[in-house]
């Protein structure tokens, strides 16, 4: 036990302040635990390995969790794997229901980050056997079926795949990257675009330009009347806070946990497809998820606890392979070469110290994130107390800052903001769906790459089929996935013909909903 | 038969042109179910606003023109003059502070309803405040590169 | 660790303190042209890769010796080329390696010609890590084996990532079996991929007989025991002898020089015709816009070169694994030229 002489009060310090500033980047609209944990990578010079990596690892937690304050209060994803915590956290904020949103994803959070901490610590070197099982095939129907979340997402089953489709079409203008084994050579626009264009929009200012600024163009249309962001909104009121909510879907809590630590140990799967790929369960295997995306716990259960679940998936193959499991850790492995160390398949067994450590600070973190979040939420759900004509511009603001610092200083990621801020609003003003289109966007680069790598490499499309046991498993998922949506699509369209002849004149709070539903 | 099958499933993709490949996939699905949705979707929808039972988004509905055109105005002025002015001072960041001030102060106004002097003050310093804090801990503290 | 814990925690928080305490305004260096905040984008997106941790330990040394604010951003190729473009008072720096030109030889779209359109600066470091690997239990035991089963027809597939750096390794094997075998060259084939992991992956999953590689992320999957699937073996080192030469003599991680020595030429011998063998030193160097002030470049030159006379960061460097390499401008400018007509030739060669 020769590293808790690292374990110093500093030590502790520092990975709860890391926490703590991690939650404050994560947020605010734009900044990511990745930035966190980058702007605070060079501090790691001067405080040592051990020290370092417990600052790190507590941004990097805390990042993570803060995502999900303006996801819930202000229908804007934090960070991009918050997103899927808007469809129901937002909802819940609506109806009054903020702070028992948000503590419900604080302790989602708190078990996911846990339940991957202890896999992360007992399985390690053992699951990243198994990750190296998944190859492009694997890779890509794992994204398929993240995918196939958008049929069973909107009211219209058709329209939810079209602004999916658009979705990815868009995240395939640009450069087909080299750095993911592509030609580099660019598509899908014009020669005068190029200068801006070369790399395609980020994602990053996508997602707070459709969620952020398209939300405020909307409210500006219907003159930003109410002082308050939501009149509705009457804090604790719609019902507050138990334990007892996680009755019944602890099920969830676990599956959710465990799968997005399992994504988060696939490298090059992004960490967003963690917590859509736990939603789409969720709404795939519970009994009734007729309420999700209307403002159901279960929801914010699998969001949340796939996407803190990530951090200790995402170490497994930075410490048993060396290879980063997504962008965050792709920064930290920076902190072990700015120390001379190496990490790799021996980096457990020959730095068993260090390992201890990282574990140490991984679960305090956790636990301090948890504690900072749960006694802090009922003044951070105040947030939509604040008059819109203040809060409107400080969210823009914001929002330029994270789009400007998430590349290091692009211009024109700024400029995409105000591009997606418009899109964003006109793709709702005709019907179509944002939630499809942000995940087909958000794993459409991935879809390709692993497309048409499975295909160069094999030659046939059979490949998806036969290439091994693992990917008849995920078809098996992927066609009871589809199932399920066409079954749900069918009840529902049911349900709503029953309703109609009941009632005449609906009320539809959002304009896109309201035009899919009466054309249906 | 057999051999029918896998010479249909097939295929081989030169690497120089394998930038197009997936985009066409996505080109003609996109292609598809524009088709499907304008048959099923948008069809009987402009029957419906012929007969004047629907109106057209947008160009059909009420809008406050004046803050929605206002704010992205403001918005687009915002992001441009944030560059303008930042490169007059090479990556201080600046740029940044300045024009958010005044950003934050007029967009603020646009969206104002009841114009009193206490509501304009409170106003106006958060219009100072906020953005000095964002670019004092952002561009100081963490040297985070802003316009 | 007999450090108190007491000592660490004041040490500790004092860095922090003076990490994180205010810079005192905009620094002004009174004395020479280069004035203001000065911004070094990098050709790589990665701020845990070795062109940031080398353009790190540079700009460091070289904000204090000016006593500026300098910042590295890592922006990637595309936008640190154009942010280059844009402006030309010095306020933008960039640091990239061997890619920059190597991209535009290979054709790479976004890639020019540098030597017109920039400033070539000078070099400041090498990475000596540039590898090829086979697995562990790969009938190939030496790069030899591989020329010479290509040269008989078989079938040896390369994955690398196209277009650069990891290409020219696999371009001067092919050109060098055209020599040797003639005709046989198609026999070695790229399998186009993208990162390390990509890398590995597909000779996990024997879909490639070599991958390119380096030593940094490499050496502990060496080390594997030989029934382990990701258990790999150097083959390959493309830098120059006196290169490595210069690396500590530990090495990097438990394989030490002498070992990694065995792989490089001579003991390699990748020719080029003529006798001449193929090496290749993955070089980091600045690049500034052409119509900065040369009064500019001089500056810079001048500093780095008192920043290596005192040579503190030389060890820093080494123990980064990276071999401290200073030519001022000029000198590197028409070295880098050289070395670009070099690799030129392979790649007409082999086209």
């Amino acid at each position: 036990m020769e590293f808790l002489a690292f374990l110093d009060v500093t030590f502790f310090l520092l990975a709860g302040l890391g926490a703590l500033v991690g939650i404050i980047f994560g947020a605010i609209p734009g900044m990511t635990a990745t930035m966190a944990v980058a702007v605070c990578l060079p501090l790691t010079y001067a405080l040592g390995l051990h020290h370092g990596l417990a600052l790190l690892l507590g941004l990097y937690v805390g990042g993570i969790s803060g995502g999900m304050v303006p996801a819930v209060l202000l229908n804007i994803p934090g960070t991009p794997s918050s997103i899927t915590t808007t469809f129901d956290g937002y909802p819940m904020a609506q109806k009054g229901e903020g702070e028992k949103a948000l503590k419900i994803c604080v302790v989602a959070s708190v078990v996911g980050g846990l339940i991957s901490a202890a896999v992360l610590f007992l399985f390690a070197p053992m699951l990243a056997d198994f990750s190296i099982k998944f190859s492009y095939v694997e890779k890509f129907l794992i994204i398929l079926l993240a995918l196939s979340v958008i049929a069973s997402l909107s009211s219209s089953m058709l329209i939810g795949i079209f602004s999916g489709v658009i979705g990815i079409w868009l995240s395939l203008i640009g450069d087909y990257g080299i750095s993911d084994g592509g030609n580099g050579k660019t598509r899908l626009m014009f020669d005068f675009m190029e200068p801006y264009l070369f790399e395609g929009f980020s994602l990053l200012p996508v997602l707070i330009g459709v969620f952020g600024i398209s939300t405020i163009l909307l409210e500006a249309e219907k003159g930003a009347k109410s002082g308050l962001v939501n009149e509705r909104i009457k804090l604790s009121k719609g019902g507050f806070f138990s334990f007892s909510i996680f009755k019944g879907r602890l099920t969830n809590l676990v599956r959710s946990s465990f799968i997005g630590t399992f994504v988060g140990m696939l490298p090059g799967v992004g960490g967003s497809a963690a917590s859509v790929l736990a939603y789409t369960q969720e709404k795939n295997l519970t009994r009734d998820s007729s309420q999700m995306g209307k403002g159901a716990p279960q929801g914010l259960i699998a969001s949340e606890s796939a996407n803190n679940a990530l951090t200790g998936g995402a170490l497994i193959p930075l410490l048993s392979l060396g290879i980063p499991g997504d962008s965050t850790t792709a920064v930290l492995i920076g902190a072990f070469t700015l120390q001379g160390i190496q990490v790799g398949p021996l980096f457990i067994p020959e730095n068993a110290d260090t390992w201890y450590v990282m574990m140490t600070a991984l679960v305090f973190a956790n636990i301090v994130m948890f504690f900072l979040m749960f006694f802090a939420i009922k003044y951070i759900a105040k947030v939509v107390m604040v008059p819109k004509h203040i809060l409107f511009p400080i969210i823009v603001m914001m929002c330029v800052v994270g789009a400007y610092a998430i590349n290091y200083g692009i211009m024109f990621d700024v400029w995409t903001l105000l591009i997606f801020g418009v899109l964003g609003y006109l793709v709702q003003k005709i019907g179509l769906e944002v939630a499809p289109l942000i995940i087909g966007f958000i794993l459409g680069g991935q879809a390709e790459v692993y497309f048409v790598k499975s295909l160069e490499s094999f030659g046939t499309y059979s490949i998806f089929f036969t290439k091994s046991p693992i990917a008849l498993v995920l078809w098996g998922l992927i066609l009871a996935s589809v199932v399920f949506a066409i079954v749900m699509g069918l009840k529902s369209r049911a349900r709503e013909k029953m309703e109609l002849s009941q009632v005449t004149g609906s009320t539809h709070t959002l304009a896109g909903k309201g035009h899919d539903t009466n054309k249906d | 038969m057999e051999s029918g099958l896998s010479s249909l499933l097939s295929v081989s993709i030169d690497f120089e042109t394998s930038h197009l490949f997936f985009p066409k996939v996505i080109n003609w699905l996109m292609a598809g179910l524009f088709v499907l949705i304008l048959v099923t979707k948008v069809a009987p929808f402009m029957a419906a606003v012929k007969r004047g039972e629907r109106t057209l988004p947008i160009v059909g509905e009420a809008r406050d023109n004046f803050r929605f055109f206002g704010t992205l105005a403001l918005i687009a002025a915002y992001f441009y003059l944030m560059a303008v002015v930042g490169n007059m001072f090479p990556y201080t960041g600046y740029g940044f502070l300045i024009v958010s001030i005044v950003f934050l102060f007029l967009m603020s106004l646009l969206y104002l309803h009841d114009w009193r002097k206490k509501t304009i003050t409170i106003l106006v310093i958060n219009a100072i405040v906020a953005p000095s804090l964002a670019w004092f801990i952002l561009a100081k503290l963490f040297t985070i590169t802003l316009p | 660790m007999i450090v108190s814990n007491k000592l660490m925690t004041s040490v500790g928080t004092a860095a922090l303190m003076a990490a994180l305490s205010v810079s005192s305004g905009v620094a002004m260096a009174q004395d020479g042209p280069l004035r203001g905040n000065i911004r070094v984008v990098i050709g790589s997106t990665s701020t845990g890769g070795d062109t940031y941790q080398n353009s790190a330990i540079v700009v460091d040394q070289l904000a204090e010796k000016l006593d500026l604010n300098m910042k590295v951003d890592a922006v990637g190729a595309s936008s640190a080329f154009r942010t280059l473009d844009r402006d030309s008072r010095g306020n933008t720096l960039m640091i990239f390696h061997d890619q920059s030109y190597l991209g535009h030889l290979y054709g790479v779209e976004g890639y020019d010609d540098i030597f017109e359109k920039y400033t070539v600066g000078p070099t400041i470091a090498i990475n000596p890590g540039n590898a090829y690997l086979v697995p562990k239990d790969s009938p190939y035991q030496t790069l030899d084996d591989i020329i010479a089963a290509v040269g008989d027809g078989e079938t040896v597939r390369v994955a690398i990532q196209p277009g650069g750096v990891s290409e020219i390794g696999f371009s001067a094997l092919k050109n060098a079996i055209s020599i040797e075998h003639p005709g046989q060259e198609d026999n070695l084939v790229a399998i186009n991929t993208g990162s390390q992991s990509d890398k590995n992956q597909q000779l996990f999953d024997g879909q490639a007989d070599v991958i390119n590689g380096t030593v940094q992320a490499n050496e502990q999957y060496t080390r594997l025991p030989e029934d382990d699937q990701k258990a790999m073996r150097f083959v390959w080192l493309t830098a120059r002898q006196d290169t490595i030469e210069q690396a500590p003599e530990e090495g990097l991680g438990q394989t030490s020089r002498e070992q990694l020595l065995e792989y490089v030429e001579p003991n390699v011998h990748v020719t080029m015709g003529d006798d001449e063998s193929f090496v290749f030193d993955k070089e980091f160097f600045f690049l500034y816009n052409k119509d900065m002030d040369p009064a500019i470049v001089e500056q810079i030159d001048e500093a780095l070169a008192e920043i290596y006379a005192e040579g503190e960061i030389q060890e820093i460097q080494k123990n980064a694994f990276f071999i401290p390499d200073f030519k001022p401008s000029d000198e590197a400018s028409e070295y880098l030229a050289e070395k670009m007509a070099r690799y030129e030739e392979i790649i007409n060669n082999i086209k």
